[in-house]
């Protein structure tokens, strides 16, 4: 998409905004605006019916604002089921109930014969070990009915998956099938031959095998309709009743190890390892239908238990946390209200909305690796304890049976996470200033943008080799040879042991249940996608360095050896303690980001055997456009750190600065690099004084015209507020000399006592300091005032806001308090700063930098921080990062203010009142709107840019630039280049400018740098010599070009280009300029007249623009490239 | 240039509905391409001194790069340049400030302007009017080059540099200004309030002007804070929910209340449903 495109299209969707511009347009679509609703007077004060005070007192009281509850309305119906779905499904069900009570009989096989099976059916079992004895025929199903969400009424959209379970007759069976895998194999040839004889079947769109929920001792047919998205799930099941419950008691034993391993042992019977997991995937054949009806039971008393079903159903779908092995699934969300509306906890009348509350407030509250929950009222006497449970599962959570684990295979870090999520779902829940509905139930949370550090096991058929390692040989057979799931809770809780406190959560990846055609043989466990973890850090913590073990002595360190193995080495503290300890080597903060990594490959090598080439750390891959390319790789924090320090001297010298007619009152920062968001923060740099020429007057360079570009040295603006006096002049030329006298007065001070190189200028005060270039401003605060105050034709003094004033304003209020106050909150955030660098960087690359300026992309960021729900803070530059892309490409610009809650000065009414104004003037206001405690109503930030065209780019952009990394990131398979977010398509532009290189002062910070190099006049190796002729400030020819461009086209074209070292201007015409408009004498600059009768027109001369192109960045321009024809007006 | 020009057949000069000449103006003499400049005679009701109406040509669409040297020097081929002022919008001149240095001024935008050439005979306006429109004006030439792009940047910043000394006297002579000019209006000011002082006789000069306003506050802002507490006061006066039917009235505005702010949230939830705002994922 173009932007001009997209600019139309801007226009179109946008039109509400923008009414003034709005032109006749045929394809315009009616959008229904938002108007305030005026209900007429006789409407607001009739007389209330107590049906609508009900109403109205309901929506007051029991949600916080009757929006939310409408919300929830509405969401409700987006996923419910329509009634034509419905039919559909009813008729397809119809269908393949038909053809399947039409199977043919077959003659009693041994089991291992397969001969019956034509060849375009395989078996959907890994037959492991081969041997196996009985006899298997096939028989028309016993039964057929639907069990699961469908019949409940709780199945949403999408991915409608119908289960259907068909029974085996009985005399396919034998009493003793639940020993060695004899039922499972029989329950895989008999879905075969189901499938052998529906392949046939025209009524049937695909069929394919698969799994339920990844155990594949289950496997499932999948039966889909031509023309269809809905899924029909067959389950083959035994009749009801067939095996004894409690045959499936989680400490006996159902599979032999000598007929797994093969080996005779000679151990008894009652001596062979438990199979909990095998024995519980058998029971949950046996009881889908009862567990049906107790839900449809318990269902039908309270009225909103399908729409809550349904909401905690989005809820934990947004999470990843409802599909593959080991979630906490839809059959789990019903279950777990049955479970609160049997023990009374909640109450058959309440609503969906309170339904969810309650749910999730008892998944917050509640432990279920420790105390597990019963559904059973009461169990029978064979039923085993809850204990028994325990110590066979990490998760217990029993069925109205009270044989059945229902989370049998959920890992405790799932759990966990589930809890986490709850209990932070409930923090923000009744937070006013959070959009509740918003951050509860719309907001997606895929693991890369969740987890701060992200990594993944690749090459799975190593974890097979750890099992063996890891001595789980009797699990594993448990597992049917399932060597992921085996391993998995082991490896979780060696890294939780290894981690500790510098993680608050361990998160795993629910691998999905694998889905492969009926003519194929199952998928093998190592072909699995990778397994993939999240960590969750602990600011403070995570980036230590050292592991402080227990004191040598202590009986706990022998533990602490076996652990951490040789890393672990006896160490002496400053307060006199030996005790163990593990150093892991890191210098700068991005590699101490980074320790987890160390510790998590050198755990995995050492416990489980997983090489560490297996191990793709997917946390800093983006810190390579941001790095500083030093010897010791760095992020920049420590050169920002430098930057900061040396400004606290500057800081405190000016404080103490005397002789000054006037007494500083503040001293302020006002710059990006003084709040640790600078994208390259500045550096020292030692200079070659022979590459320039000298000005004889002032002693300072000059760059020569012959030579490249010198550095961009960048000054880094300070406010030096002076005290109020009746001195001050009240006429603004007067305060600018007083000013220029006072910066002549500083330096002259700066220079004699602490002997700093100076240059004043009327406007500020260059400081020439430890490498850095400050650059003071002096500053009255009356000034805005003094620039708005006019008296008028009657005497009177007015107050009239102005555009000068406000620059005024922005410069020496705005700016230096946005800077202290982000400044406080890197402290708190230690990863703030470098979520802002690549933010900006990527806004830099993508040629948005004159759209979402450096502050407004700095409190877009800082919103990420001060609100992250349904998220927490970033805790990583990566993670933030992808958060910010998000919050770009899906927040709804439109209908709603980014409210910034800097240092929590904004309360619950605040922003209501931030709300409502918006509303009510949304017309009128910026297309990007940003709220700040200062600044409610304006925008001060975005009153400029992005007009509402760019910011449409903007979002479309954000939202290909974030597909294209999270795919990367999270697919090792694919070419690993994450730059490529970072490459602009430059094909939408009408005409690129190629700038020369050598000229291009910051061209080691692009994107992609340069091969070859050229000297700058810099010394290599950094270091800073004090004294000597002050280098050249803030010399770029590229952005004195663009304003130049700027300056005589900006009414024909735009200009983009990346002031990171970017090459490239990228020109775009302006539509509307094209369009030839009669002759105005306001309007003829660069343009032509065309004399067509009476009628003159004005045309823009792109021949001689383009020449002046050329012209006027002579020595600068390599070569204009006109790419399209569009201006042939 | 002369040379070149002279080979050319006399071609007519281009003439533009609404009075305007076309001339074409090229960078340099090997320039492709040129940008038109509009000329005309200037001609307005209100006469000014600066611009004699006669004398003075109206240039429209000179490039960026022309200054007031470059401009002056193109024209001269038509007769003596008196005076030339450049403009980014067509208008009258306003230099009403008082005289500030240069360093103490806005940087200017670096546009398209138009021009105000005064020419010191009247007769040079027909001959720039008459001047053959395919007969290029050239910007840049040997004898006058001018510098742009990076020769240009780099006199403007060895042009920034300003001796300290320099700033200082600028500073000191501008303020005593300021001062006797403050002095003179408070000078103005007390003989202004002698004024008001009975005299010998016990007469007092009554005049039109700002004087009388003095009874009324003097700004905007103080206006306002009377007219507040004016209300204020009425406000405490009134009694509140004393009569019943007041009492009922703040129940009903309550109900009104309501009923809007549920009206307006279902008008919200349509407009985002129309947005299709609900579907989750």
């Amino acid at each position: 998409m173009t932007p001009s495109d997209s600019s139309h299209e801007g226009q179109e969707t946008e039109t509400p905004l923008k009414t003034k511009r709005s032109r006749p347009d045929e394809g315009k679509v009616k959008e229904p605006a938002y108007h305030r609703v005026k209900m007429s007077r006789s409407d607001l004060y009739k007389p209330p019916t107590a049906e609508e005070l009900n109403q109205l007192k309901e929506a007051e009281s029991l949600f916080h604002c009757s929006l939310l509850k409408m919300q929830m309305e509405e969401l409700l119906k987006e996923v419910a089921l329509s009634e034509r779905r419905k039919q559909q499904i009813d008729a397809f069900v119809e269908t393949v109930t038909k053809l399947l009570q039409a199977v043919p009989d077959s003659p009693k096989v041994e089991m291992s014969d397969l001969s019956w099976l034509s060849g375009a059916v395989k078996v959907p079992f890994i037959m492991l070990p081969k041997s196996t004895k009985g006899k298997f025929n096939m028989a028309p199903p016993a039964s057929i009915d639907l069990i699961g969400s469908y019949p409940l009424g709780t199945c949403i959209k999408p991915h409608i998956v119908v289960d259907l379970a068909v029974t085996i007759p009985s005399d396919v069976l034998q009493q003793k099938d639940d020993i060695n895998q004899r039922y499972p194999r029989k329950r895989a040839l008999y879905l075969a031959g189901l499938a052998q004889h529906l392949v046939s079947s025209s009524e049937i769109g695909t069929m394919r095998y698969s799994c339920l929920h990844g155990n594949r001792l289950r496997p499932v047919l999948l039966l889909t309709p031509p023309n269809s998205s809905l899924t029909l799930r067959v389950h083959a099941c035994p009749p009801p009743g067939f095996f004894k419950p409690m045959r499936f008691h989680p400490q006996k034993n159902n599979v032999r190890t000598e007929w797994y391993t093969g080996q005779e042992t000679s151990q008894s019977e009652s001596s062979q390892p438990s199979t909990p997991h095998y024995n519980s995937s058998l029971l949950g054949d046996l009881l889908p239908r009862a567990h049906l009806q107790f839900l449809t039971a318990v269902g039908s008393q309270c009225s909103a238990f399908a729409d809550g079903v349904a909401l905690l159903k989005v809820w934990l779908r947004q999470r990843e946390l409802n599909q593959g092995t080991g979630s906490f699934n839809g059959f789990l969300a019903a279950m777990l209200l049955a479970y609160l509306l049997t023990t009374h906890r909640i109450s058959n009348t309440m609503t969906a909305y309170q339904l969810l509350r309650n749910s999730l407030n008892f998944l917050a509250s509640t432990d279920l690796t420790v105390n597990g929950i019963t559904l059973a009222k009461n169990p029978d006497s064979t039923a085993p304890s809850l204990s028994a449970f325990h110590s066979a599962f990490q998760v217990v959570f029993l069925d109205p049976s009270g044989h059945l684990n229902m989370c049998a295979e959920m890992t405790a870090c799932t759990y966990k996470q589930l809890q986490h999520e709850a209990s932070l779902s409930m923090q923000f829940w009744d937070n006013p200033t959070v959009d509740g509905f918003h951050a509860l139930l719309m907001t997606p949370k895929p693991m890369i943008r969740t987890s701060d550090h992200v990594f993944q096991l690749c090459d799975l058929v190593k974890l097979h080799s750890s099992c063996k390692k890891l001595n789980l040989l009797s699990e594993l057979m448990d597992h049917s040879g399932d060597y992921v799931h085996t391993a998995l809770p082991v490896i979780l809780s060696l890294l939780q042991q290894g981690l500790g406190q510098r993680i608050c959560l361990l998160t795993h990846s629910l691998s999905a249940a694998p889905e492969w055609s009926v003519a194929s043989n199952p998928p093998k466990y190592k072909d699995q996608p990778p397994l993939s973890f999240g960590l969750l850090l602990k600011p403070e913590m995570a980036a230590s360095v050292l592991e402080r073990g227990p004191p040598a002595d202590s009986p706990q360190a022998a533990e602490f050896r076996q652990l951490w193995g040789s890393r672990s080495e006896l160490r002496r503290f400053k307060d006199g303690a030996i005790t163990e300890a593990v150093l892991w080597d890191a210098k700068s903060m991005c590699q101490k980001r980074l320790v987890p990594r160390q510790i998590i490959t050198h755990l995995l090598q050492l416990h489980a055997a997983i090489p560490a080439s297996c191990v793709r750390y997917v946390a800093a891959m983006l810190d390579d456009v941001i790095s500083t390319g030093r010897e010791v790789p760095s992020t920049g924090e420590e050169e920002s750190l430098a930057v900061v320090q040396s400004y606290d001297d500057l800081s405190r010298k000016l404080w103490r600065m005397e002789d000054l007619p006037l007494s500083i009152t503040s001293v302020q920062g006002a710059h990006p690099a003084l709040r640790y968001t600078q994208v390259f923060p500045p550096l020292p740099l030692n200079l070659d004084y022979s590459f320039f020429d000298r000005e004889k007057t002032c002693g300072s360079l000059v760059p020569k015209e012959k030579k490249p570009c010198p550095p961009y040295i960048t000054p880094i603006t300070v406010i030096c507020h002076m005290e109020g006096s009746g001195k001050w002049p009240q006429d603004h030329l007067a305060i600018q000399h007083i000013r220029a006298a006072f910066h002549i007065k500083l330096g002259e001070l700066l220079k004699k006592h602490h002997n700093y190189t100076c240059r004043p200028c009327p406007t500020h005060l260059d400081v020439w300091k430890d490498g850095f270039i400050f650059r003071i401003q002096v500053a009255y605060h009356r000034e805005p005032q003094v620039l708005r105050e006019s008296v008028n034709a009657q005497g009177l003094l007015v107050v009239r806001d102005n555009e000068e004033a406000r620059a005024v304003e922005m410069a020496t209020i705005h700016k230096p308090l946005l800077t202290s106050t982000l400044h406080g909150l890197q402290q708190q955030h230690p990863c703030f700063g470098a979520v802002c660098r690549l933010a900006k960087r990527w806004l830099g690359a993508q040629l948005f930098s004159d759209d979402i300026r450096e502050d407004t992309a700095d409190l877009l960021v800082t919103s990420l921080f001060l609100q992250p729900a349904p998220f927490t803070p970033p805790g990583s530059p990566q993670v933030g990062f992808l958060r910010f892309l998000h919050l770009l490409a899906s927040f709804d610009w439109r209908n709603n203010p980014l409210i910034v809650n800097l240092n929590n000065q904004l309360t619950a009414a605040d922003y209501t009142e931030i709300k409502n104004d918006f509303m009510a003037s949304r017309e009128s206001l910026p297309g990007m709107f940003i709220a700040t405690p200062k600044d409610k109503k304006m925008s001060l930030w975005t009153k400029r840019a992005p007009s509402i065209q760019m910011l449409q780019r903007v979002v479309i952009v954000a939202a290909e630039s974030l597909k294209v990394l999270e795919q990367q990131l999270m697919d090792g398979s694919q070419m690993q280049d994450v730059r490529v977010a970072l490459r602009p398509p430059l094909d939408v532009y009408d005409v690129l400018i190629h700038l020369i290189p050598k000229q291009v002062p910051l061209l080691k910070q692009a994107v992609d740098p340069p091969a070859v190099t050229f000297s700058q006049g810099v010394f290599p190796g950094g270091g800073f010599k004090s004294g000597g002729a002050l280098p050249v400030i803030d010399y770029n020819p590229v952005s004195l070009y663009l304003a130049e461009l700027r300056d005589a086209f900006g009414d024909l074209a735009l200009f983009f280009c990346d002031p990171y070292g970017g090459t490239v201007i990228a020109v775009l015409w302006k539509p509307k300029a094209f369009i030839p408009g009669a002759f105005k004498m306001s309007q003829v600059s660069a343009r032509r007249l065309e004399v067509r009768g009476e009628e003159v027109n004005a045309v823009p001369n792109v021949e001689a623009i383009l020449a002046d192109f050329q012209i006027m960045g002579e020595g600068l321009v390599k070569s204009v490239e006109a790419r399209t024809d569009k201006w042939s007006v | 240039m002369a040379p070149s020009k002279k080979k050319h057949v006399r071609s007519e000069s281009c003439v533009i509905p609404g009075g305007f000449t076309e001339l074409s103006l090229q960078f340099s003499s090997d320039s492709v391409s040129q940008h038109k400049l509009y000329v005309k005679e200037h001609r307005v009701r209100a006469d000014k001194s600066s611009r004699p109406l006669d004398r003075t040509l109206f240039v429209l669409n000179i490039p960026p790069y022309c200054s007031k040297a470059v401009v002056t020097e193109l024209f001269s081929q038509f007769g003596t340049v008196h005076y030339v002022e450049l403009c980014d919008q067509p208008g009258s001149s306003q230099q009403t400030e008082p005289t500030v240095s240069p360093m103490f001024k806005p940087a200017e935008k670096q546009g398209f302007n138009v021009g105000y050439i005064v020419f010191k005979n009247a007769t040079s306006i027909k001959a720039a009017k008459s001047h053959p429109h395919d007969v290029p004006l050239v910007v840049s030439t040997e004898q006058h080059p001018v510098k742009t792009g990076v020769q240009k940047w780099i006199q403007q910043y060895r042009n920034s540099f300003i001796s300290t000394d320099k700033i200082q006297q600028v500073v000191d002579s501008f303020m005593e200004d300021y001062d006797k000019r403050k002095e003179m209006e408070a000078e103005q000011q007390r003989k202004e309030a002698e004024q008001q002082q009975e005299d010998e006789e016990g007469w007092v000069k009554v005049s039109r002007g700002n004087k009388g306003a003095k009874a009324r506050p003097y700004s905007e802002a103080a206006n306002q804070r009377t007219l507040q507490k004016e209300i204020k006061k009425k406000k405490r006066k009134e009694l509140l929910n004393f009569y019943t039917w007041q009492h009922r009235k703040t129940q009903r505005e309550h109900i009104a209340e309501l009923r809007k702010k549920f009206e307006d949230d279902k008008q919200r939830i349509t407009l985002l449903r129309a947005q299709r705002k609900f579907k989750p994922y």
